[in-house]
Order: C-alpha cells, then sequence, then structure tokens
C-alpha cells in the first residue's frame, strides 16, 4: 500500500516598494509599488494568477469531480491570502469551491510567513492562531496539521505544536538526519508523545518541481507513466510519498508549454491504475500509519538551498541587523495598542524580506537572484530598515503622547540559533 | 599560435584603462604554451620611458615568450586631434624635431592622421620580414597598422574596442576621419572584442555593425597597489569620507556627484567629501559647492597619482563613480579592491558585471543620497558591502579574459 500526499505552498509576501531616506517620516505607503515591476504585488498576483492559480485550480477541480479517491492539501500563507480578498476575489474564490469538495485540507502556519519561532515564541503562538482564525473565516475549516515557514524545523518545534494541539507537523526528509532510514515512513519526534512528522520525499519532490522541464536530465521527459513507476516501486519499503512543492511549480515555474498540466492530469489516472495506491491528506496520513521510528532534529534544518539550513534568511551581517531590528520593536508596538501598527509590523516579519538580503551569490545564487525583486541584497536592506525607521517613529510619537518615555530605547533580542 | 598585438604602452606612463588592460593581458597571455607574442607599441622620444620600459621588461617578463617591437610615435590611447598637436608642438618647442633617441628618424606627422598612418608603415616592415597567424589591435589608432598587416600576411584581424569616438564626444562633433577609421577598422575584422555591453551596443547603432562578428571580454581585477602606510588627515577622525576619483569632466558626472552632496549634508554633518582629478568641469564644481554654501564639507585635489589614489581608496567610507557614460570603469575596481563600498552608475560597462555594489542612475541624485545616507548609517551595510566587494573582485582574474582572447584567435585560424 503506497500513499501518496501532496501539500502545495502558496505564499506572496508584501514586498516593500523602494522607499528611500527622503520618504521616511512622510510616506505610510510600505507596500504599494504600483509599477507594474517585481515590486508591484498586485500586478505579482495578477500574474501569477493568469498563469499558475487559475489554471491548476481548475485542472484539480476537474480531477476532483472525476476521481472520488483525489486527494490534496494546501498550505496558504496569511498574507497571501489576504492579498487574494484585495487584488483577487475570484482567485479566492476558487480555492474555497476546492476546499469546498471535502477532500482539499489546509495546513496551519503562521499567518504572516514569518522566522517568529525563532525570535519569539508568544509572537509565534500568537500568529499561529491568527492563521487558523482567518482560515476558518475563510474557508470554514480548522487545520490539524502544521508547516512552518520554508519547513524550518527542529525537535523544539514539533514539542511546541504538540504542545499546541497539532497531531501532525511537516518537516524537510533530510539526509544527514535520516540516514539510512527512509523518508516514506512516518517518524516521532524526539520528545514528542503523540505528535507525528511528515518527511517530505525531496527526490521525488524535486523531480517535478525543478528537473521537470530540464532537458539536460536523464529523465526528460518525465511522463506520469513514468513517475507512477518510480511511486510503485516504494511499494513494500514505504508507506507515504510526501510531494511537497510550491504551488507556482504548476504554470509559473514550470511553463505550461513544458506539459507540466497535462502531467498533472494523468498523474491520478495512472496511480490509481494500482490497486494498493490512494491519496490522502497528511491528517489522514497521520490517523492512518503509525510511527517508524525517531526523527531526531536538534540544530534547524529547511527546505532552501543545498544546504537545507538557515542561511537563506540569517548569518549575513545585514540579515542579522534587520532581523534584530524588527524583533526589538516588538514590545513597544504592542504596547501602542494599535492594531494596523500590530499588522504593518508583522507584515514586515514575513521572510521573504530577509531572504532578499542574501548575499550567497555563487553556487544556490542564481536562485536567489532569480527571486529578488530588486538589484541587489542591499537595495532591499535600505528599503527595509528606511520602512522601520519610519515605523518606530510612528511608534515612539504614540507612545509619547501616552506619557511613555520610551523614546529612542531599543529592547535587544538575542538570537540564538 | 603566433600573435602580433598592436597595444599601448603600459603604465603607468599611459595608465589609461587601455594600458591596463594590455599589459594584463600579456602577462596572462605569455603563460600560456599555446602562445606566441610580438607586442607592438608606439614609443614616444622620452628618455626616461626607454629606461622604465626596460627595467619593467627585464623584471615581468624575463625569460617569457614575448618579443617587444617598439615604434617610434607620438601615438597614445585615447588621442585626440587636439592632444596630438599639443603634444608635437611641445616637442618641437623643445627642440625635439623627429622621433627616437637619436632625433635622426623622420618628423612627426603634421597631424594625427597623418602620424597615424606613418605608424602602419612601420608596422608593414615587421610582417614583411616575419609571418603570424592572427593580428589584434587595441583602439583606432592601431587600426589602419592592423589591416594593412593582415591584408599582407592574409591572416584573421581582431579589433579590441575599448572606447569609440561616438563615446569620447557625446554623439556630438565626432571627428569623420576617427570614425571612419574605426568603421573600417570593424567592417575589415574578422571579429571584435568590447569591453561591455555598453559598448557593443554603440558599435551596433552608431555604425551599423554586424551583433554576430562582436563578442564581449570584460576586464578583471585592477588594483592601486598594496596598502600604503601613512597617516589619515585629522579630518577622517570626525568625519566620513565620500570620494570621487576621475577626470572632472561632463562625461564622468561631477555635478550629480555634488548634487548628491548636498542632499547628503541635510541628514549628516559629519562628512567629508574629496573630488580628486582635474578637467575642465574642476572650476565650475569649486563654484557649485560655494553657492550651494556647502564647500566647507569638500576637498578639491586636482591630478593625482597611482599613490594617491591609494591613500585616497584606504581612506574613503564610499567610493561614489557618477558617470554619465562610462564604457567600463575600472575605477570601481581599484575601489574595492581597497574594501571600499562603491556605488556606481547604471551607465557604466562594470554595472553589467558588479553584484556587490549601489547601482543608480546617474541623474537620480535623490537615489544616490539615500545610498549614500544608507551606507553612513548602517554599519552591517557598509561592512558587508566592503568585505562581499572585496570577495568578488579578487574572483575576477586576467587569465579568463586572456583565456577568452586565444580562443577566439583559434576559432578564427581554424575557419579560415
Amino acid at each position: 500500500m503506497v500513499s501518496m500526499c501532496f501539500y502545495f505552498q502558496v505564499h506572496q509576501p508584501y514586498r516593500i516598494r523602494r522607499y528611500s531616506v527622503f520618504d521616511i517620516g512622510r510616506n505610510k505607503d510600505y507596500f504599494g509599488d504600483r509599477s507594474g515591476t517585481k515590486l508591484d504585488n498586485r500586478w505579482i498576483i495578477d500574474k501569477v494568477a493568469g498563469k499558475c492559480y487559475l489554471p491548476t485550480n481548475a485542472v484539480l477541480l476537474e480531477l476532483l469531480n472525476k476521481h472520488p479517491d483525489f486527494k490534496i492539501s494546501f498550505s496558504f500563507s496569511g498574507v497571501f491570502l489576504e492579498q487574494l480578498e484585495e487584488f483577487a476575489p475570484e482567485v479566492l474564490k476558487s480555492f474555497q469551491d476546492l476546499v469546498a469538495t471535502g477532500r482539499v485540507e489546509i495546513l496551519s502556519e503562521t499567518y504572516y510567513h514569518s522566522l517568529s519561532f525563532l525570535f519569539d515564541k508568544n509572537e509565534f503562538r500568537e500568529q499561529v492562531r491568527l492563521h487558523d482564525k482567518f482560515v476558518k473565516q475563510l474557508f470554514g475549516v480548522t487545520p490539524t496539521v502544521f508547516r512552518n515557514t520554508e519547513l524550518i524545523y527542529n525537535n523544539k518545534l514539533a514539542n511546541e505544536i504538540e504542545a499546541m494541539g497539532y497531531k501532525g507537523i511537516i518537516s524537510e526528509g533530510a539526509d544527514h538526519l535520516l540516514g539510512w532510514r527512509s523518508p516514506n515512513f512516518l517518524y516521532s519526534p524526539v520528545g514528542a508523545k503523540k505528535i507525528k512528522v511528515l518527511l517530505k520525499n525531496y527526490k521525488l519532490s524535486d523531480d517535478v518541481a525543478f528537473r521537470f522541464s530540464n532537458r539536460g536530465w536523464k529523465d526528460w521527459p518525465l511522463t506520469a507513466s513514468k513517475y507512477v513507476q518510480w511511486l510503485n516501486s516504494i511499494n513494500g519499503c514505504g508507506e507515504v510519498v510526501n510531494l511537497f512543492m510550491d504551488y507556482e511549480t504548476f504554470g509559473e515555474h514550470q511553463w505550461e508549454d513544458t506539459g507540466i498540466f497535462e502531467f498533472l492530469r494523468y498523474l491520478p489516472v495512472e496511480f490509481l491504475k494500482h490497486p494498493d495506491n490512494n491519496f490522502k491528506t497528511p491528517s489522514e496520513v497521520v490517523d492512518t500509519y503509525e510511527t517508524r521510528g525517531e526523527y531526531d532534529c536538534h540544530n534547524f534544518i529547511s527546505w532552501a538551498d543545498l544546504e537545507r539550513d538557515l542561511s537563506a534568511w540569517t548569518g549575513n551581517e545585514i540579515q542579522d541587523a534587520a532581523m534584530n531590528k524588527i524583533y526589538a520593536l516588538g514590545e513597544k508596538v504592542k504596547l501602542t495598542g494599535n492594531g494596523k501598527l500590530l499588522h504593518r509590523w508583522r507584515k514586515l516579519q514575513t521572510s521573504d524580506h530577509f531572504y532578499y538580503m542574501c548575499t550567497k551569490w555563487f553556487s544556490d545564487g542564481d536562485v536567489h537572484k532569480y527571486f529578488n525583486p530588486y538589484e541587489s541584497p542591499y537595495e532591499a536592506f535600505i528599503a527595509y530598515m528606511n520602512v522601520l525607521q519610519d515605523l518606530e517613529m510612528e511608534i515612539d510619537d504614540i507612545l509619547e503622547e501616552r506619557g511613555f518615555a520610551v523614546k529612542g530605547k531599543v529592547i535587544r533580542t538575542r538570537v540564538n540559533l | 599560435m603566433k600573435v602580433l598585438m598592436l597595444g599601448w604602452e603600459f603604465p603607468p606612463f599611459f595608465a589609461g584603462g587601455a594600458g591596463i588592460v594590455c599589459y594584463e593581458l600579456t602577462r596572462e597571455m605569455v603563460k600560456m604554451d599555446d602562445v606566441d607574442l610580438t607586442y607592438v607599441m608606439p614609443f614616444g622620444p622620452d628618455e626616461i620611458r626607454n629606461q622604465h620600459l626596460r627595467i619593467l621588461l627585464a623584471d615581468r617578463f624575463k625569460g617569457k615568450k614575448i618579443n617587444f617591437k617598439k615604434i617610434p610615435s607620438l601615438l597614445s590611447a585615447y588621442m585626440t586631434q587636439e592632444s596630438y598637436m599639443e603634444e608635437r608642438q611641445r616637442l618641437i618647442s623643445a627642440g625635439k624635431t623627429g622621433l627616437g633617441a637619436d632625433n635622426t628618424l623622420s618628423l612627426y606627422g603634421q597631424n594625427l592622421i597623418e602620424e597615424v598612418y606613418n605608424f602602419a608603415g612601420r608596422v608593414r616592415t615587421i610582417v614583411e620580414d616575419e609571418s603570424f597567424d592572427v593580428v589584434h589591435a587595441h583602439d583606432w589608432t592601431t587600426f589602419p597598422a592592423a589591416i594593412q598587416a593582415s591584408e599582407y600576411m592574409r591572416k584573421p584581424l581582431i579589433v579590441h574596442m575599448h572606447i569609440t569616438e561616438f563615446d569620447k564626444s557625446g554623439g556630438n562633433g565626432a571627428d569623420p576621419h576617427i570614425y571612419s577609421i574605426e568603421k573600417e577598422g570593424m567592417e575589415k575584422a574578422d571579429k571584435i572584442i568590447t569591453i561591455s555591453r555598453r559598448v557593443k551596443d554603440g558599435l551596433i547603432k552608431n555604425y551599423g555593425i554586424n551583433p554576430n562578428k562582436i563578442e564581449i571580454v570584460y576586464h578583471a581585477k585592477v588594483d592601486v597597489g598594496p596598502d600604503m602606510n601613512f597617516d589619515f588627515p585629522k579630518f577622517k577622525d570626525k568625519n566620513k569620507v565620500i570620494l570621487y576619483a576621475g577626470r572632472m569632466t561632463l562625461q564622468k558626472g561631477p555635478d550629480y556627484f555634488v548634487e548628491a552632496a548636498r542632499k547628503v549634508c541635510n541628514f549628516y554633518d559629519n562628512v567629508i567629501f574629496i573630488m580628486a582629478g582635474s578637467g575642465d568641469q574642476l572650476q565650475k564644481m569649486i563654484k557649485r559647492t560655494i553657492e550651494l554654501g556647502i564647500s566647507d564639507k569638500f576637498l578639491f585635489h586636482g591630478f593625482y597619482t597611482r599613490d594617491d589614489a591609494n591613500k585616497f581608496f584606504s581612506m574613503a567610507d564610499i567610493y561614489v563613480m557618477p558617470s554619465v557614460s562610462e564604457p567600463f570603469g575600472l575605477v570601481a575596481f581599484e575601489a574595492m579592491s581597497k574594501g571600499t563600498p562603491t556605488i556606481i552608475s547604471k551607465q557604466s560597462g562594470a554595472s553589467e558585471i558588479l553584484n556587490n555594489v549601489f547601482k543608480v542612475d546617474f541623474w537620480d541624485s535623490d537615489m544616490m543620497a539615500n545610498q549614500i545616507v544608507s551606507l553612513l548609517k548602517h554599519n552591517a551595510l557598509s561592512n558587508t558591502m566592503k568585505r562581499e566587494g572585496y570577495s568578488e573582485v579578487n574572483k575576477l582574474t586576467w587569465d579568463k579574459p586572456a583565456r577568452r582572447c586565444v580562443d577566439i584567435y583559434k576559432e578564427l585560424t581554424e575557419k579560415k
């Protein structure tokens, strides 16, 4: 028996416009670039909706209607859903239609797609709660399995998530932690009582997400029947294949003319030909299968780059300066009791802002350059720090009006990674 | 592979980009087993140059497979009709009426163009004695010589475009003689090497050259020498230093630097702007800073030497290259190799390959000021750009462009 478990990551940050020193104290519009380029959030949603969200949703709905056993799951960031509400309600509706079939599960994550677990546990719990509330409001369902931003994970996170009441958590199936073992089973996080961890099969996931259209790859072209042969060969040495990828794989990273939609269309047909195969959502996987040993992850891992660590978001001097500054503002911003300010501060926690400041130009650098809407990591840093200064001035003004003596005082948070 | 290269006198004599590039390329090429290089340079009458070159050649090229041919000539890189006439007049006034150490060779050409053809005739005598597999020529002044040599031997011609007459004149008042020599050289060439996409686009647009014949070979790292032992001036204790270094001409954009400086002064008191270099805009820049009431924040330093540059880059907190039009901009590499955070205009060839710099439109003084202020404000930013810029520029080594040139020679000789 092999179960295929699909989870698609759907996220778009609020990119910060080119915000200069001359804007500080004068311009509250942090995210409103309307240039029709890679910094224009509305333009990006429109573009990706046309190439990926709408056509892929249509294929998935067709598959759900045709195959009563077909199941998938999504993880939406809150900031993505919020942008859909504002810029593209028809896209939101098409996601709601999918969820309404009852065979599409939604995972839990931080509303702001943030790294808050690394810096501020209370803030983290608050953002997860906000996310689940928003999902409930838009889709009428409550998530029971959690995935953290960019699959950032360690034992402590699993323990925290269990304490928050989730029954499953998702992680990268990292070779150095698995050793000879297979990612195609469930495991128990170290220190866990009941919660189970689902591990991404990165090889089979990346065959679709990254290699699908690579003509230099020995297995190109990848057809649904070839892929299903690989999945069938797991039968007997694995129970579940976790295929986790960015939703933009379909139509945006792999363009329509690569045949990616046809591949998706025929995958369930081919897969269900084998009577032992089935589709399951993450929560069903957790309910169905037992764990087969411990997954011990002391240091943080993620699904990014070759290193599978945090170096895409933290570790260089500008990233750390920005990160320290944003979390140092937490105490003050909460003291204002101003919901709008709080929301703006949180939108600035989205991990993408720090990803854009990454200076690993070589090896993984090309990927970073491709995904970076700024001309350089330094441009990203300038816009970010200028916005933070504007925000801090606003916070200080409010607090001063209320009689607090906080101006200029910065509360330092230590980064322990 | 026997290569005949028509190039420029090496630095420090003519320390313009072309001379440096010729020097670095030949230094790498002589290390290659498959290259036998003959380097021809126009060679002026000054005894001291002769002396210097002998030392330079003995030191750097000892035992290497390179042949130097010095041709008496007044030509130098980037020469204009005016500067040729000036140089000629200067020498005639000094009593030197002919070329060569003994003053016995023929008179200088009556004008630059004539001198260019004189040079060509002298190169012709070289190829009448000895044959080569390819001819590689730098800049238009050597093109007539290169064309003659290539046609005489029936061997491929490669011309290397560092800058064009169009770039130099900004499109206004381009010298028609020079323009047509450039055009002829490129049309007769089997391959054209340009130093940037910028230059390449200009060749296509202004000279109607077939894009398929053009290949870009980017420069590699140059620096201003090892760190020097000197005391920073007193003003450095309390001030951050922002540097402009280059000729003070409109093409280099000094006025945009002053405009950005004015905006920076609204944010910061403790800054000093150093403007190094001489040129026809120097007086105007001094006057402008007085008008703006910020002259106390400016230090002007006219013509500067390589050692001066070394000191400037060492003490500068930021280097700005605001050029309106810059075929490449090697000086950005010099700044970065001293670990100075660097801002360059998008209208430069260097901006096509560098990552760890700020790039800005030369006219966007708001953005330029924004970048300067941010570097002054955030140590994390300046530290990171210092470190990453230094390491980026050190990875750009000359063996790569030199190897690319040799590969081009091979492709052409195999084809012919």
